[in-house]
């Protein structure tokens, strides 16, 4: 920490997972790779909010499996408060483990049907003894469910007996169980209906404010991943293509997939029918095992040039840009950076119109 | 009407008791018209199309009462042959999952063209013709290479546009779509709902789309429907039910959607569960979670009340409802 600059408490740079792809059954011989993350940057800050969002299949739950080390890197590393995790292993793997914490997509498969609730929230302490002493384990198990929300009474029911927005704050009962400082939720909400993923939203919320927690949001709902985040990060096969705070990303994309993405999220507001610009993006996400050259969205991009198949375009903010102060001043890997205004303007919160004319907040 | 569902009722009976999946629904479309029915996981959506096309699991299902009118005729009084015809040629319906809904050991074009070799006695190799035609209507490039290719070897948004491609073949009056979009990627999303809005105007069919995404529905819907615990709770024209919803569920759908002005706040969430289908509550099914509940609400059902000649709401109170 110099000159009261704060240091992330994460911090991600050059993450790489590839997964060699193989044939034959006696002698493997491998013919190529998965590339399921590609080179991933970027940093989380203490008690934020880092979205990231992006189709599926483009790496976010390896991402996530990284940072909470059920997966290890092929390259790069994942700094925590400064010391790189990925080269750790033993006892001081285990320490810093406990500060990073995830919750699953699936709130139906991720919990042991035949454990109990009490056994499946206090599991973490089988793992790490030290946490907790033995006798004050129960205890601390009826705090956790009463903090998430359920009757503590519920402690020795089993996962079946509960809906999946139960289930979900069970999951999260059992993160928070450790006490991290930062907490990975990949899809948390995503299998929920949507009044039940309310009541889920709102819990994140209160809990990063009562235990100064940091998230990492994953999630393809581009509206739910804008209300709980921060900054949010585009992720495109394997790599983030546009990231920045969320002001930056959702009022001032200037990277096109974003753009794209943008533009193709319903909005439930019919009086906006005629009104919104639709990008319609041709083709399907290209496999990672073979990702073109240069920048890779460029087979589906409807302003790539021959430029794009060449040089790959690196995470920064555009030339263009650079002068300019501004919410378009944001890192953004793309050759022909540029703002397009996709989300129809009633859309957009008075303040941010307003922001708009002159140059941004 | 092209269609008319009247009191639909249809229950399970299960090793744990009877469910009522479906307890009176009525909803109507017209040709040229796409109805959204809108609902959590469970209202009954799903069971309700099942029982139009025919395609119910009976037993465990019985359709205890209702009506199905079908450009006229009630559905449901016909024979299963008579149904068979009607199934085949003037209603197709198109499932979530394109992949199990395809046959796995057939190429696409083998599927696509036996529509037209049973119903319209085509041969083989014209048949065969029609279906690279249609591929190429629902913008599978290359349809003449990848006609012989099988489901498997099709991403899932193309797989989604096959299965479209397959349920408009025979030109139907009616096309019910169950979740058509909700596997795929927002792009490719986007993609499909824009490809089946623009044949359902060129064929003027009669489209019931069944979703759970308010947005989705605000984007194609002329008309909605929304249920909860196997009843319509509210049916209205699309603009209307936007600007001010006449039932507070319809409300707490809306107001739960993370709205750009209210970053940072709480969201508002409906409180509870969706009801227990084998134990519905008494009187109004929704009053447990309702935060306009009155002791009327805990013993009289309320009927699907009038609001104006296009609007319907089963709400004792849709007046106060409406009025904010
Ligand atoms: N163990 C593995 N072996 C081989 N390939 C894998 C493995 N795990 C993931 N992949 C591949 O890596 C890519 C990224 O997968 P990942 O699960 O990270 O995507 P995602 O962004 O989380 O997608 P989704 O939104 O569908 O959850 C995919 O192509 C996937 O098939
Ligand atoms: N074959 C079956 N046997 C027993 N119960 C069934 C069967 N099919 C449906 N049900 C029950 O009927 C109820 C309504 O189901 P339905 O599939 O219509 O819901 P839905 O509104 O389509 O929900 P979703 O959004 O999850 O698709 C559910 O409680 C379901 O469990
Ligand atoms: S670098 Fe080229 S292909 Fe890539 S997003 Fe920009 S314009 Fe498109
Ligand atoms: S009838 Fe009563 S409980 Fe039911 S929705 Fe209306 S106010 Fe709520
Ligand atoms: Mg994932
Ligand atoms: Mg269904």
């Amino acid at each position: 920490m110099v000159d009261g600059v704060v240091e992330p408490i994460l911090e991600v740079s050059g993450l790489v997972k590839y997964y060699p792809l193989t044939q034959g059954i006696l002698i493997k011989k491998q013919i190529g790779a998965v590339k399921a993350v590609d080179g991933v940057d970027f940093a989380l800050d203490k008690g934020e909010t880092l979205g990231i969002v992006g189709e599926s299949g483009c790496g976010k739950s390896t991402v996530a499996k990284m940072l909470v080390n059920l997966e290890r890197p092929t390259a790069g590393s994942i700094r925590y408060k400064g010391e790189d995790i990925t080269k750790l292993s033993g006892r001081a793997l285990k320490t810093v483990r406990r500060n990073i914490q995830m919750v699953f997509q699936d709130p139906y498969t991720s919990l042991n049907p035949r454990m109990t609730v009490g056994d499946i929230i206090g599991e973490p302490y089988e793992i790490h003894p030290d946490a907790v002493p033995k006798g004050d384990r129960r205890k601390r198990v009826r705090e956790l469910l009463d903090v998430v929300g359920l009757n503590p009474e519920y402690i020795n029911r089993y996962p079946h007996q509960f809906s999946g927005g139960q289930r979900q704050r069970i999951g999260i009962a059992r993160a928070l169980a450790l006490r991290p400082e930062v907490i990975v939720a990949d899809e948390p909400v995503s299998a929920l209906d949507v009044s039940v993923q309310a009541q889920v939203i709102n819990l994140l919320d209160r809990l990063q404010n009562d235990f100064d927690l940091s998230y990492v949001f994953i999630a393809h709902d581009l509206s739910i991943v804008r209300h709980i985040s921060d900054r949010v990060g585009v992720m495109y096969l394997g790599r983030i293509v546009e990231i920045g705070k969320d002001e930056e990303i959702y009022g001032h994309a200037t990277h096109p997939y974003t753009q794209a993405l943008l533009s193709a999220v319903p909005v439930p507001d019919p009086e906006a029918r005629a009104r919104r610009e639709r990008i319609i993006l041709s083709g399907d996400v290209p496999s990672p095992t073979n990702i073109p050259s240069g920048c890779r969205f460029r087979t589906r991009c409807w302003k790539a040039e021959e430029r794009c198949a060449l040089e790959v375009p690196l995470l920064a903010v555009p030339a263009v840009f650079r002068l300019a102060p501004g919410p378009a001043a944001h890192d953004s890997a793309c050759h022909f950076a540029e703002e397009k205004r996709v989300v129809p303007p009633e859309e957009q919160a008075p303040g941010v119109l307003d922001d708009l004319g002159n140059g941004g907040a | 009407m092209l269609l008319e569902v009247r009191d639909l009722r249809v229950e399970f009976r299960t090793r744990d008791g009877v469910a009522k999946a479906v307890n009176g629904v009525s909803y109507a479309v017209d040709a040229g018209e796409t109805l959204a029915v809108l609902g959590e996981s469970g209202s009954g959506k799903s069971v309700t199309a099942q029982a139009v096309m025919g395609i119910l699991d009976t037993p465990p299902g019985r359709i205890g009462a209702g009506e199905i009118l079908f450009k006229g005729r009630d559905l449901l009084k016909l024979k299963e042959e008579e149904r068979r015809k009607v199934r085949g040629a003037e209603m197709a319906m198109i499932f979530q999952d394109a992949l199990s809904a395809l046959n796995p050991v057939l190429s696409v074009g083998d599927q696509l063209g036996e529509m037209f070799v049973v119903h319209r006695g085509m041969s083989k190799k014209d048949a065969r013709a029609r279906a690279v035609e249609l591929m190429d209507r629902v913008r599978i490039p290359g349809a003449a290479q990848r006609v012989r290719d099988y489901p498997h070897q099709f991403s899932g948004g193309m797989r989604q546009r096959i299965m479209i491609a397959m349920a408009l073949a025979l030109e139907p009056a009616l096309v019910i779509a169950d979740e058509p979009t909700t596997a795929l990627d927002v792009t490719v999303q986007a993609q499909v709902m824009d490809l089946l809005a623009e044949l359902q105007r060129d064929y003027r069919m009669g489209l019931i789309l069944i979703t759970h995404d308010l947005g989705v529905v605000a984007d194609v819907a002329d008309r909605i429907a929304v249920m909860y615990a196997g009843r319509v709770v509210e049916s209205a024209p699309v603009h209307d039910i936007y600007k001010a919803p006449a039932h507070p569920y319809t409300r707490g759908l809306l107001d739960s959607i993370p709205r750009l002005d209210q970053k940072g706040k709480e969201l508002y969430a409906i409180k509870g569960l969706p009801p227990n289908l084998m134990n519905i509550p008494p009187g109004c099914a929704f009053n447990p979670r309702c935060p306009m509940a009155q002791d009327v609400c805990r013993t009289d059902e309320p009927p699907l009340y009038e609001v104006d000649r296009h609007r319907g709401s089963a709400c004792h109170f849709w007046r106060e409802c409406l009025n904010g």
